[in-house]
């Protein structure tokens, strides 16, 4: 039985998509390490599945309080949220601009 | 007995009836840590000291002003003959995976270095309420990715107490070390794969992961979503049933939290096990472990001692009136890394995207030209290698293009092993089961760098542990006796959906049926050395 | 030339008008509320935190998409989609993708040449709105009060068929949200935001072919126009041997022109998954049958039923269904009025529609209710007032807020009914006027006009024209 594998074309398609930047010897650990746990994810694709199963989100079936009422509440500190940011100007987070946009 | 043995129940009755007060608790507390904790945890990568290998480094953060004033709110309560509250006086540690307001919680990750969280976990609201005093923020796996909590950013990571040598386990090893080396009476831990109980059993603790939804997971900074659970762990069942009394409820931050009422777990313990089933499974004897060429599962015996163990808990449980039912078919449970591996990665990858270094927390000071360039440096820069693995392996198992659409199959594949444990619990099946005895772990606590590096052999840790995550089922894990190196084995019970009840009456019953035994005389090898001192 | 038709996609955003936003408790509009004061842990993606599902976003929801004639799905769900962007604190958008609220639906359009145009909904769904960001010396600026407002996403059918159609089917949608109240739906403040699909093939083909998609149209000319720019465009282009490329346009409503933001090419990976922090949205029948009851007659309905009902004309049915609160004042008013819709409409459609528009107020905003009106209208018919009095007291009750007949009383502005007193007013102008008296008597006739002004000025209009010509007539004939 052959398993699935993950190229370095792929590979380094994924790093690009999740926004992470990898040294080389990061990068060959890495795609060794993921392939490895597919050999392990591989076991589901061999499960027999019963015909009338249905994927689960939780396990079980929460029973929760349900939607909340449509009421303001503001939060008490708001500057702190502010507060927290590496960059800030005028009140506002600030980032260099996206690449490419207008 | 010095006062930091004293169980959380203790502490807190001795409080309450003012005969022990919350600073003298506290400084017993203090005493303790500055005696066996050694340096915290930090991000410097400094050598370490030889007198530093002994200690536990169970904590990031300590947080004396905090429990200075949580204190003496308590004394002061005591004195106006208000109520301090169910944990009044008790020491505690938090894993430092929920926040807590204006203090730097990082989840051991560069990446939250220094993020203040504006507001407080729920469930640590719940015990700062309750008269708890939070000595200091734990220890554990970078974003509670790992079973060894050698991951952290922030070193040296926790310690096993019994054996300094010896990883706690993880994610949760800071705060079950911090309780095995009575340094706290209690600390708040979480539970995805196995995050609690795995460690609890390594550090020779009570870990317990509720029924998911049965404690508010507003605060938790999400690994896996549908997974996470928030827990007591505690050197004894008792104080672990407390716990959980403050902790548990519906909360209306948390959409998933359960509205399902809070028995009452104290008074649960006293009922027995007369007539309790009690399963044993033929499918939680082994390892089912992947050959990286071919993806064949193959068997691997778990260690003798910790079977052996098993059995010793169901014949102390016959002796007791329970029924012990054998061979219950889960036989799903081989499954419960593969499914984990693919649901809880998928919405780790997603939990994390949040990390960017625009809004708070660690931005890179390097140069960027642009805003994805600060992303990804950021990320690079911030994240450990573990997490990046994580997300990496959650984008792939979530791409359309090329996933072959592993997360529908891994979400019907534990929607199988749920079904393998209604079988087995339902009033009017075979087996009608009350609660399942398992091992907690397929080994005792591993040598530090042994298994680190090696990410499936570390995932597997949890693989008697996950299949409860994945089915949303209680389950507890209690020291069941020490191997022949003196390292703590742990005994695991599963039961019904909101049952916790029924599970910690089974830990109980054993607990206190084998206080006589042997190796309950054992001392962890850390506080061995403080009394030779 | 070929003969080319043009076939157009509109994707609609709404932001509905709750209280609060979609999943946490702050506020849904801070339209002027200074950066990052109107947000919380929740709507600013901090760690640890979860969403709360607004029960009235759901509610507004499902009578929208009643309203669309699509399906309440009794039991839907929320999704992640993850993407990178500033405005997006969590890196993820909570959508839903697979099982929204509303299946189905549609919208018919009625254009002015008689051609009814049936606009298929290909989705309707309830998703949260992003943050705002700003340029601002090469530093992108981010403010969160928006992020997490609730927003419905209606995406159509290709089913329009010209830029008119396309205008014609957001000021539609606009009236109809207004009119069931689930948004303001104000383009120039974002409650309503549109980007058009747009694509050419000859007329006569089935074919779909590749579409451009041109955002940033923020009014509904803007739309109109973006669309004719860019048919002309992609005409021009394939007349030219080229092929259409599937781009992002931006529009700039200064300059009129389009241009290219991204090639659409790499679409990118979603990785839609259901959200695991929220339980699924479950409607009971009972609660679909509430929402569907809910729903009022809707525009195209009463407009119909105005035409045959009161025998309105099409274009006074329109004029008076163009609001809700409008129209229900019309009803209201005809009602009082024992039925006369022809008298109310005129009144409406002309004296009321300027105060109105004198004062900046719609038709629920008045303090002339209905009734009022009716009474005006009444008295004007039943010749207890003048024409022009009723007009004039159309103003004095909305700014005194009292009854019309008490004004009339007050100022006395009935006019003057008892034959007597006029006859009196009327000698004494006579009496008063000699000169021309005589002149009349002996031919003038033409001077009668004169009398009657006369007796205008002396009685401060309140005589009735009518009566006012006859006594003179009888008075100047008779002598003695």
């Amino acid at each position: 039985m052959s398993i699935s594998k993950i190229s370095p074309e792929l590979f380094h398609k994924l790093v690009g998509l999740a926004a992470l930047e990898l040294t080389a010897a990061e990068g060959a650990y890495l795609l060794t390490e993921m392939n490895h746990q597919l050999s392990s994810v591989n076991a589901l694709l061999q499960v027999p599945l019963e015909d009338d199963i249905q994927p689960t989100l939780h396990g079980i079936e929460c029973q929760g309080a349900g939607p909340r009422v449509d009421a303001w509440q503001p939060f008490p500190t708001p500057s702190e949220i502010l507060a927290g940011a590496p960059e800030t100007e005028d009140g506002m987070f600030a980032v260099p601009d996206v690449k490419g946009a207008k | 007995m010095s006062l930091n043995q004293l169980s959380a129940l203790e502490v807190a009755a001795r409080v309450r009836a003012g005969e022990l007060s919350a600073r003298e608790a506290l400084e017993t507390s203090l005493a303790q840590i500055h005696a066996v904790d050694g340096q915290q945890g930090s991000l410097e990568q400094k050598p370490l000291d030889p007198s530093e290998e002994h200690k536990v480094h169970a904590f990031i953060r300590l947080t004396e002003d905090l429990a200075r004033q949580q204190a003496y709110e308590v004394d002061r309560k005591i004195s106006a003959g208000e109520d301090p509250g169910m944990l009044a006086g008790v020491p505690v540690s938090i894993k430092d995976i929920f926040t807590l307001q204006g203090i730097e919680t990082t989840a051991a990750s560069r990446i939250l270095y220094n993020f203040k969280p504006p507001y407080t976990a729920t469930p640590v609201q719940k015990m700062i309420d309750a008269g708890a005093l939070i000595l200091g923020k734990a220890n554990l796996d970078e974003f509670t990715f790992g079973s060894s909590s050698e991951s952290s950013a922030f070193k040296p990571s926790p310690n096993n107490p019994w054996d300094p040598s010896r990883v706690p386990g993880g994610s949760s090893g800071g705060s079950t070390a911090s309780v095995a080396a009575e340094e706290v009476a209690l600390s708040l831990g979480t539970d995805t794969g196995g995050s609690i109980r795995q460690p609890a059993a390594f550090c020779g603790v009570v870990g317990l992961k509720p029924t998911y939804g049965r404690v508010s997971r507003y605060g938790l900074m999400a690994f896996s979503s549908s997974l996470d659970c928030p827990g007591p762990i505690a050197r004894n069942v008792s104080d672990a049933a407390l716990m959980l009394q403050v902790i548990a409820g519906t909360d209306p931050k948390d959409s998933t939290s359960s509205v399902v009422p809070i028995s009452n777990y104290l008074e649960a313990l006293k009922d027995g096990v007369k007539g309790l089933r009690v399963g044993l499974s033929p499918d939680y004897t082994h390892l089912f472990y992947p050959d990286f060429e071919t993806g064949e599962l193959a068997m691997e015996s778990i260690q003798k001692e910790i079977s052996q163990a098993v059995q010793h808990a169901a014949s102390v449980l016959a002796d007791l009136g329970a029924e012990i039912v054998e061979n219950v078919p889960l036989p799903n449970a081989k499954y419960g890394i593969p499914t984990y591996f693919v649901v809880s990665r998928v919405e780790a990858a997603s939990n994390l995207h949040r990390f960017d270094g625009v809004k708070y927390g660690y931005r890179t000071p390097v140069e960027v030209e642009d805003l994805q360039d600060l992303i990804r440096r950021t990320r690079a820069e911030g994240f450990g290698s573990e997490a990046k693995l994580r997300i990496l392996m959650g984008m792939y198992l979530s791409s359309e293009g090329y996933a072959a659409n592993y997360y529908q199959r891994a979400l019907k594949v534990r929607a199988m092993i749920r079904r393998d444990f209604e079988r087995a619990f339902d009033p009017h099946g075979e087996h009608r089961l009350d609660v399942v005895l398992t091992p907690t772990t397929a080994t005792t606590s591993f040598k530090r760098n042994d298994v680190f590096g090696n990410t499936v052999r570390m995932q597997y840790s949890d693989q008697m542990t996950v299949s409860a995550n994945h089915a949303g089922l209680p389950a507890v894990s209690i020291p069941g006796g020490l191997d022949a190196d003196n390292l703590p084995i742990g005994i695991q019970f599963i039961g019904p959906d909101f049952r916790e009840d029924l599970i910690l009456r089974a830990g109980y019953a054993y607990e206190q049926a084998t206080q006589g035994e042997a190796w309950r005389a054992v001392r962890p090898a850390v506080l061995r050395q403080e009394v030779a001192k | 030339m070929k003969d080319y038709e043009v076939v157009i996609g509109l994707e609609t955003h709404i932001q509905l008008n709750t209280q609060t936003k979609i999943f946490c408790s702050c506020k849904a509009d801070s339209w002027e509320a200074t950066p990052n004061t109107n947000i919380c842990p929740v709507c600013s993606g901090m760690p640890g935190v979860l969403p709360v599902l607004n029960r009235e976003a759901v509610h507004k929801g499902a009578l929208l998409a009643a309203a669309m004639h699509a399906e309440i799905n009794p039991v839907s769900h929320f999704d992640r989609k993850n993407y990178f962007y500033p405005d997006l604190p969590k890196g993820y958008q909570i959508t839903q993708f697979d099982e929204p609220i509303g299946k189905g639906g549609y919208l018919d359009l009625h254009m002015p040449d008689g051609v009814t145009r049936r606009v298929r909904i290909h989705k309707l769904h309830l998703e949260e709105d992003a943050g705002k960001t700003k340029l601002d010396h090469g530093m992108r600026l981010v403010d969160f009060n928006r992020c997490g407002v609730p927003l419905v996403e209606m995406v159509t059918e290709p089913d329009l068929r010209s830029a008119e159609e396309a205008a014609q089917y957001l000021t539609q949608l606009r009236q109809l949200l207004r009119w069931i109240g689930v948004s303001e739906a104000d383009m120039e403040r974002g409650h309503l935001r549109c980007d058009a699909n747009v694509s050419i093939r000859e007329r006569g083909s089935q074919v779909l072919n590749t579409k451009t998609e041109i955002k940033n149209v923020n009014s509904i000319d803007a739309v109109r126009q973006a669309i004719i720019e860019e048919t002309k465009r992609q005409i021009e282009l394939v007349e030219s041997g080229g092929k259409v490329v599937s781009y992002t346009l931006d529009w700039d409503a200064d300059t009129g022109k389009l241009s290219m933001m991204r090639s659409k090419e790499t679409e990118a990976d979603y990785r839609y998954f259901r959200e695991p922090d929220l339980l699924p949205v479950i409607l009971t029948e009972e609660e679909i049958a509430h929402v569907k009851a809910e729903l009022p007659e809707l525009p195209p309905e009463r407009k119909a039923r105005f035409e045959a009902d009161y025998e309105l004309s099409a274009y006074d049915a329109e004029i008076l269904t163009s609001e809700r609160g409008l129209s229900d004042y019309f009803e209201e008013a005809v009602k009082s009025l024992g039925g006369e819709a022809k008298a109310v409409s005129n009144w409406m459609m002309n004296d009321l529609s300027r105060l109105m528009n004198d004062l900046g107020k719609t038709a629920s905003e008045l303090a002339l209710i209905p009734n009022s009106l009716a009474q005006i209208i009444r008295m004007v018919e039943d010749g207890k007032i003048n024409a022009a009095t009723g007009k004039s007291l159309l103003r004095k009750v909305e700014e005194s807020g009292r009854e019309p007949a008490q004004i009339v009383e007050a100022e006395g502005l009935a006019v003057i009914a008892d034959s007597g007193a006029l006859r009196e007013q009327i000698q004494a102008v006579l009496d008063s006027a000699t000169a021309e008296v005589e002149s009349f008597r002996a031919g003038k006739e033409s001077l009668l006009g004169w009398f009657v002004g006369q007796v205008m000025r002396a009685t401060g209009g309140k005589a009735d024209p009518k009566r006012t010509r006859e006594i003179l007539l009888e008075l100047l004939k008779n002598h003695s």
